[in-house]
């Protein structure tokens, strides 16, 4: 996993929706009942990808959104393409 | 039939996407005429959706008055309305005409503006400054016309101009006032074009309710209705449009944005109002649906319909924002003049937007019901329900009527107790300019049981506004179950309400684009959005308003609260002042002069506070029910109002003194039997002098002043609540038997001490900028 990428995510992650910084770590569960991100939020991780990378998310199957590893793979994947 | 409870529409006032009175707006609408077109006054350029209904005057034609665009478009809509009233306001009395107004962006018009001059390298206008909140809408429109009866903005968003005019009615019902000026008004705006836009809840094309149903249209406008006692009307021969018959409030307690997919929310509000006009659902003949052409709205709305009408054989149902658009604040209001005059004129307006295609598809999904596609329908009209649905999940549900009827006997005459108290106010920081900010963190939520998966998705007003009324709850005892869920209420009063949030959404756009807004900030940006979290979070189902009404608004809660159990809408009611500081505030309230050290009658200019202050106040028999302790009694409230110049602090001694004498008078007493008063001095001179010498004149002897906000700040209206809660603290023994006070005399103001022992009656006081006044006498418990 690129960690540079996944620091970045993780900033945004905290700066837009608000998750302590303490209690996100790359491997937890977005979606999980702990952090509890919804349809809403996803709309803005969408738009900070697309902001951060200009990767467009829109239509990704649920799993890449799972974790900050998964949204990291994603973005390494489709920049390289 | 008794005529004390009658109610009527004695005038009329729109401005809308379909015209600029009602005659044109109403004709408009029955030949099915859209308002909608391309969007003029925001920058759409990246957006994927375009359209809106706007109004097609400019702010200079609206009134020559220099307001924000919201208060301007109510302006014409009330000069209107009161004109069709034929009221000769010389020949009546101010005091007992008021002005209620629902606003969900309020003056985002002018942060818009502000903020645009600011990042483009000039200074804003500090005009726009006194122009932000939605506190200042009803103020402006009351001191444009004299009025000087209660004054509020109810901003629960989409549902506010129902509720509105729900509350005026039920305010003259309780004999409060003779007439309101009651309505709503919202502004096109950005902020809510980047917001929607955000949540993809904007359709690309015009908005097609009960339909299509791929988003809505935003509009901006103003309805304006005259309601009046029916002695008022028949003394002054009024000519009378309609009854208003009851209505209903609820609140989903199940998200921040969308409906509960069950429709409980909206049928409990439905059924209310039905109730309260002793009505059955085959009585009702048309109605006007919140149809905002959202799925997830539409989807809950068919089924609430359905499931509540399917018995009736004759009830049309229309979504006229098919052709206002969604004018939010002002959707309820323009709503209620089309339910009027279609009790007046037996016509229906439609829904449009229907093809030969979509008609087939309707015809399945409407059943039995009549949604009136495409062209109005000429029928006998008797009763008419207008609905509308918040953000927040804020129901509500008002009825108009041709007739008078027999209402339910619901007023209760018992003693209001507080039995609880909730607070979290700011503290002094090592940084002087910021003032006085609270500290919390995720441990105070955990604390509550509240987890982060909640809390994090709340701005700092709702989290604010979430501890103190969690605790408040606790403080009480309280537990919200099925048994209660219904029966018990929020009013939460703020006087700038989540200012950090709604300008930060604000700055990004203006920065980054229309195209640009934040998906998750914007739910936060909407008042009632605190409210709505808190009971979301602790499941109260039961009424649920947000007022705006700068910082007095937090003691109007409870004006407001007392209002809803006497009228026998709720047992037990949440009454709180909320505000912030952050960033945003202390640098606006910098760059208008006026901060300083805070302390009171040294002139020495306001030091910023923030928090937030929840009182629980229970009706005798609920509260005797469960065995409650009881701190105090709420023996009597008031609100008054007096304009005031625009663009300062200032106010006037006539209004403050008013409201003290209403409130003593309704708790039975004179002003000589206060013992002491919490008020609200904060350092700025022309307040503090406006305060001692009302006190001067109205109690006519020494009177200690206990200031709350020598410890917590400006706090605002969380401020003006803790007046009351420490009132009630006082005299519960729940303090030291000597406090400090100032003791304000006819040679000056002079620091003493207040014994609290033999204490019986103390009077909380605010005031607000605009005008408004409240105050609430505060007994000893028996």
């Amino acid at each position: 996993m690129n960690i540079e990428i996944a620091e970045k995510i993780k900033k945004v992650l905290v700066d837009t929706l608000r998750i302590p910084e303490d209690e996100l770590e790359f491997d937890s569960e977005l979606f999980g009942e702990d952090i509890g991100l919804d349809s809403i939020d996803s709309i803005e991780i969408i738009a900070c990808i697309d902001e951060l990378f200009g990767i467009d998310m829109t239509g990704a199957p649920r799993e890449d959104f799972q974790t900050i590893e998964t949204l990291t793979n994603y973005v390494e994947t489709h920049k390289e393409a | 039939m008794d005529n004390k409870k009658r109610v009527v529409v004695t005038g009329l006032g729109l401005v809308c996407g379909l015209g600029n009175d009602v005659d044109t707006c109403w004709r408009n609408a029955l030949n099915g005429k859209t308002g909608i077109d391309d969007v003029k006054s925001v920058n759409t350029e990246n957006c994927y959706a375009r359209k809106g209904a706007e109004v097609d005057l400019p702010n200079g034609e609206l009134s020559d008055e220099n307001y924000d665009r919201s208060s301007l478009l109510c302006i014409k809509a009330t000069a209107e309305a009161l004109d069709d009233a034929g009221l000769e306001l010389s020949k009546e009395d101010s005091r007992r005409i008021g002005v209620i107004l629902g606003s969900c962006v309020g003056g985002a018009a002018s942060i818009d503006k502000y903020y645009t001059e600011e990042i483009n390298g000039g200074k804003g206008d500090p005009q726009d400054i006194w122009k932000m909140s939605a506190s200042a809408i009803a103020n402006n429109v009351a001191k444009h016309f004299a009025l000087n009866g209660t004054t509020a903005n109810i901003v629960n968003a989409c549902a506010a101009g129902t509720m509105s005019i729900a509350y005026a009615c039920d305010l003259i019902r309780a004999g409060k006032a003779d007439v309101f000026a009651a309505g709503g008004t919202d502004s096109f705006s950005s902020l809510a074009f980047s917001g929607f836009h955000a949540l993809h809840a904007l359709d690309a094309d015009s908005c097609s309710p009960f339909n299509r149903s791929s988003g809505i249209t935003l509009g901006e406008g103003s309805g304006v209705l005259i309601v009046e006692s029916y002695e008022h009307a028949k003394a002054r021969g009024a000519k009378i449009y309609c009854d208003v018959l009851g209505s209903g409030v609820s609140s989903d307690a199940h998200h921040i944005t969308a409906p509960r997919p069950d429709g409980m929310g909206q049928m409990a509000a439905i059924r209310r109002a039905m109730e309260n006009s002793a009505l059955k659902p085959q009585d009702i003949d048309y109605i006007n649906a919140h149809g905002t052409g959202t799925a997830k709205n539409d989807e809950a709305e068919f089924l609430s319909l359905h499931t509540l009408f399917d018995e009736s054989d004759n009830l049309s149902v229309s979504s006229t924002k098919s052709m206002t658009g969604h004018c939010l604040g002002a959707a309820g209001s323009i709503e209620a003049v089309f339910s009027v005059k279609s009790v007046c004129d037996n016509v229906i307006p439609p829904t449009i937007g229907y093809s030969e295609e979509d008609l087939k598809t309707l015809k399945e999904k409407a059943g039995k019901l009549d949604f009136v596609p495409n062209q109005k329908r000429e029928k006998a009209v008797t009763h008419v329900m207008s609905n509308s649905f918040a953000f927040g999940g804020n129901n509500a549900s008002i009825i108009f009527s041709k007739v008078p009827a027999e209402l339910p006997e619901k007023k209760v005459d018992e003693r209001i107790f507080v039995t609880g108290i909730g607070k979290l106010l700011g503290e002094k920081t090592e940084n002087e300019a910021e003032g006085l900010r609270a500290q919390f963190g995720s441990a105070d939520f955990k604390a509550h049981g509240v987890k982060m998966a909640f809390f994090r998705k709340l701005d700092r007003f709702s989290q604010l506004q979430l501890l103190s009324g969690v605790s408040a709850l606790e403080n009480a005892g309280i537990t919200v179950d099925e048994t209660n869920e219904n029966n018990i209420g929020i009013v939460i009063g703020t006087a700038d309400g989540p200012l950090k949030e709604i300008a930060d959404f604000q700055i990004n756009a203006i920065k980054n684009g229309t195209e640009k807004g934040s998906a998750f900030a914007f739910p936060n940006t909407v008042y009632n959005a605190a409210g709505g979290y808190l009971s979301i979070f602790s499941d109260i189902r039961g009424y649920n308003a947000t007022v705006a009404n700068g910082i007095q608004a937090g003691l109007q809660s409870i004006c407001y609260a007392v209002d809803v159990i006497r009228c026998g809408e709720a047992d037990t009611m949440l009454a709180a002042g909320t505000d912030e500081n952050t960033d945003i505030e202390s640098s606006l309230c910098a760059e208008l002069g006026i901060l300083g050290s805070g302390k009171p009658y040294s002139k020495g200019g306001i030091a910023l506070g923030e928090g937030s202050v929840t009182l629980v106040l229970e009706k005798e028999s609920t509260a005797s029910a469960r065995g409650s302790k009881i701190l105090a009694e709420v023996a009597g409230c008031a609100t008054a109002h007096c304009g005031t110049e625009a663009y300062k602090i200032s106010g006037t001694m006539s209004a403050l003194e008013q409201a003290i004498e209403d409130a003593c008078a309704d708790a039975g007493i004179t002003p000589a039997q206060i013992d002491a008063v919490c008020g609200f001095a904060d350092g700025n001179e022309a307040v503090d002098a406006l305060e001692a010498d009302a006190y001067r004149k109205v109690f006519g002897k020494d009177i200690p002043v206990l200031c709350v906000k020598e410890t917590c700040g400006e706090a605002r209206a969380a401020a003006a609540a803790l007046s009351a809660a420490y009132a009630a603290e006082l005299l519960a023994g729940m303090t030291d038997s000597e406090v400090n006070c100032y003791t304000v005399s006819a040679d000056g103001v002079a620091e003493g001490r207040f014994n609290t022992g033999s204490a019986r009656y103390l009077l909380a006081t605010s005031f607000g900028l605009g005008g408004s006044y409240s105050a609430v006498v505060i007994k000893k418990a028996p």
